[in-house]
């Protein structure tokens, strides 16, 4: 990969390479869609083409990893999918969330179908300009800022934000004008063309306000460096009380990735699946190892901040909040494991 | 890039009924290139799917020593011996239990299933070799120790004494019974049968399976015990052998738990931060310890 780029674009250009794009490409955005909130979405045309400001409610995670698809027909393989896409306006968070998935399905036995989804996939980011209450991206090792995971990342432009107060899930105007930094060397096609290079002085307002997105994170936490000594706390059971086991975290987390095997008919699905839920790890016999919510829950706080940090080093969370946004009771998981205690 | 979730198809060569509720499948790969490559240790399972049904997990139960031999589905007398050649075909033994078990039980010789594998880590034959060998079953729980037996018996100077604890409720639940006779003629191999309650003609051990080590007294110098039956057995079964003197590093055991992928990414069989599919199924008591894993 050659050496980072950035350029300034406007609104109209970008229209403009979207609508050129559009003829050999799915392009799929963050569209706010009436009383249901943010989801991203297939566009067929570029007129009143707004990206949705706020947070999409499912992450793009389902492009990936769909929330059910065939990987068996009649017994056979099936041929890939060979669309290309580009997604606009992901957040940072479900970027890094990709990377943290490429370290389960690209990995030792490669799953075929997620990396066909990853690799027929341009995807170009949109920084976060004001966090709400549930992100905490910059305490899982993100930042509302970054392009990792992604091709691209634009950046609205630092005039509009200087004027921007409180956060921003209101209003969703596709801004005048972008930065864009490009990342690889696909997006580098797409936007060398694009606008002009950035002058010293907006390069160094733009670092300014980079610090100053992150600093806007309200929500902080530190989670234990090691939970070993505490797996068989009662406080699992406490604060797994209220849960509905409705699964919804799990749906909607960006790196949740268990999955079910189901056959119908004569075709194999892959399908999400979760902790959260009681049949999960029901066996035939009637026996559940972890037959209530204390194990399921547990298995969910440690798979994401003990088990995957010892396998990669990493949380496996990207501090976007969804799971705190939507769960029907309230549950935080992010609290959670901040007051953890130290030993049983 | 290859599908890994799609299985190599087999043919079934044979079905032997080994209990009212245990059928043992002699599997041929259909591809021939498949069944010449395919090669596994005792311990090792596949994931066994009937199309429209379901896949399931299921160990295999014949030693990589003894191939079933192809095109032969009229062989009624079990496994013939082939030293030294790789597991050309494999059998699964497996009970009626739920949807896909059932499925697998309605299935004729001839029928076509999917197979993927093989999975997981096997036993650590390296480590055993050289000691004692205690094999403790509990009804199905033979399975995969009748690979490892068989093995042991196929390599017999690589290993000490071999003893056999083979406990099923009834003896009607006693599975791989044409074994038994040959396994006892080896030489310094004994076989212990057990069920849990006495019976009419049971010439044979009665009591359970912790029971029944308390009063053979196996020794635990320099041996290893390698465990496999239902959790209650195992739960039981441990303390008793600690008790005997086996310390954590020798007692093995092969776990079970749901799972789908059998590749460490489903996210079912997490013990601590490792896999039963892809890390186990075997592991020794220090360190199921050690992942605080409860029997």
């Amino acid at each position: 990969m050659s050496e980072d780029m950035q350029r300034i674009i406007t609104k109209e250009e970008l229209n403009a390479k979207i609508k050129e794009l559009l003829k050999e490409n799915e392009i799929i955005i963050p569209k706010q869609l009436l009383n249901k909130g943010i989801f991203y979405q297939k566009i067929l045309d570029t007129d009143n083409l707004v990206l949705a400001e706020g947070f999409a409610t499912e992450p793009i995670k389902k492009f990936f990893l769909e929330p059910s698809s065939w990987i068996i027909k009649e017994g056979k393989d099936l041929e890939q999918a060979q669309t290309k896409r580009i997604i606009i306006g992901a957040r940072p968070c479900e970027g890094r969330g990709l990377e943290l998935l490429d370290k389960i399905f690209d990995a030792e036995y490669k799953d075929n179908f997620y990396i066909n989804n990853r690799q027929r996939t341009l995807i170009i980011g949109l920084a976060c300009d004001g966090p709400d209450r549930c992100c905490f991206c910059a305490s899982m090792g993100g930042s509302p800022v970054e392009a990792r995971g992604m091709d691209a990342l634009l950046y609205t432009p630092l005039e509009n934000f200087m004027e921007h107060k409180g956060n921003s899930l209101t209003g969703y105007t596709f801004a005048d004008k972008y930065i864009v930094e490009v990342i690889t060397d696909k997006a580098k096609d797409i936007f060398a063309p694009l606008g002009k290079e950035l002058d010293a002085e907006t390069k160094k307002n733009w670092q300014k306000d980079k610090e100053k997105r992150i600093n806007a994170l309200q929500k902080k936490i530190s989670p234990p460096e090691s939970m070993d000594d505490i797996f068989q706390s009662d406080y699992w059971k406490e604060v797994s009380q209220s849960c509905l086991s409705c699964g919804v975290c799990t749906y909607l987390c960006p790196t949740c990735h268990c999955f079910d095997l189901v056959d119908e008919a004569r075709k194999r699905l892959r399908c999400y699946d979760g902790c959260a839920f009681a049949d999960f790890t029901l066996e035939t016999s009637g026996a559940n190892p972890r037959p209530t919510k204390k194990e399921r829950y547990r298995q969910r706080v440690y798979h994401k901040f003990d088990y995957f940090k010892k396998n990669f080093g990493e949380n496996l969370c990207v501090g976007c909040g969804r799971c705190i946004r939507h769960c029907p009771v309230k549950i935080d998981i992010a609290e959670i494991v901040a007051n953890a205690p130290i030993r049983l | 890039m290859q599908n890994i979730y799609l299985p190599y198809t087999a043919e079934i060569t044979r079905i032997k009924q080994e209990t009212p509720d245990v059928k043992t499948l002699s599997l041929r790969f259909t591809d021939e290139a498949v069944a010449k490559n395919f090669s596994y240790k005792p311990g090792q399972f596949v994931e066994f799917s009937v199309l429209g049904e379901g896949e399931s997990t299921f160990c295999i139960s014949n030693s990589p020593t003894r191939p079933v031999r192809a095109r032969t589905p009229e062989v009624s007398d079990g496994c013939l011996r082939q030293p030294g050649s790789n597991g050309a075909s494999i059998e699964c033994s497996i009970k009626q239990m739920g949807k896909v078990t059932q499925a697998i039980h309605e299935l004729d010789v001839g029928d076509t299933v999917g197979i993927r594998g093989p999975y997981g880590n096997g036993f650590p034959l390296e480590n055993l070799k050289g000691k004692n060998l205690l094999f403790v079953a509990g009804g199905i729980g033979l399975a995969p120790l009748r690979s490892l037996i068989n093995y042991c018996l196929d390599k017999r100077g690589d290993f000490k004494i071999l003893t056999i604890v083979n406990g099923a409720r009834t003896s009607k639940d006693l599975v791989y019974q044409d074994e038994y006779e040959n396994w006892k003629k080896q030489k310094d191999t004994s076989l212990h049968l057990t069920v849990d309650c006495n019976e009419e003609n049971w010439t044979c051990m009665v009591g359970v399976v912790p029971k029944i080590l308390e009063q053979l007294k196996p020794t635990c110098l320099d041996s290893a015990v390698i465990v496999c039956g239902p959790p209650v057995m195992i739960k039981y079964t441990i303390p008793a052998l600690l008790k005997l003197g086996f310390c954590p590093e020798e007692i093995i055991t092969t776990l079970e738990m749901k799972m789908k992928c059998g590749l460490g990414k489903c996210g079912r069989c997490n013990i601590g931060n490792l896999y039963i599919c892809k890390d186990g199924p075997v592991f020794n008591l220090a360190q199921l310890n050690k992942l605080q894993y409860s029997i």
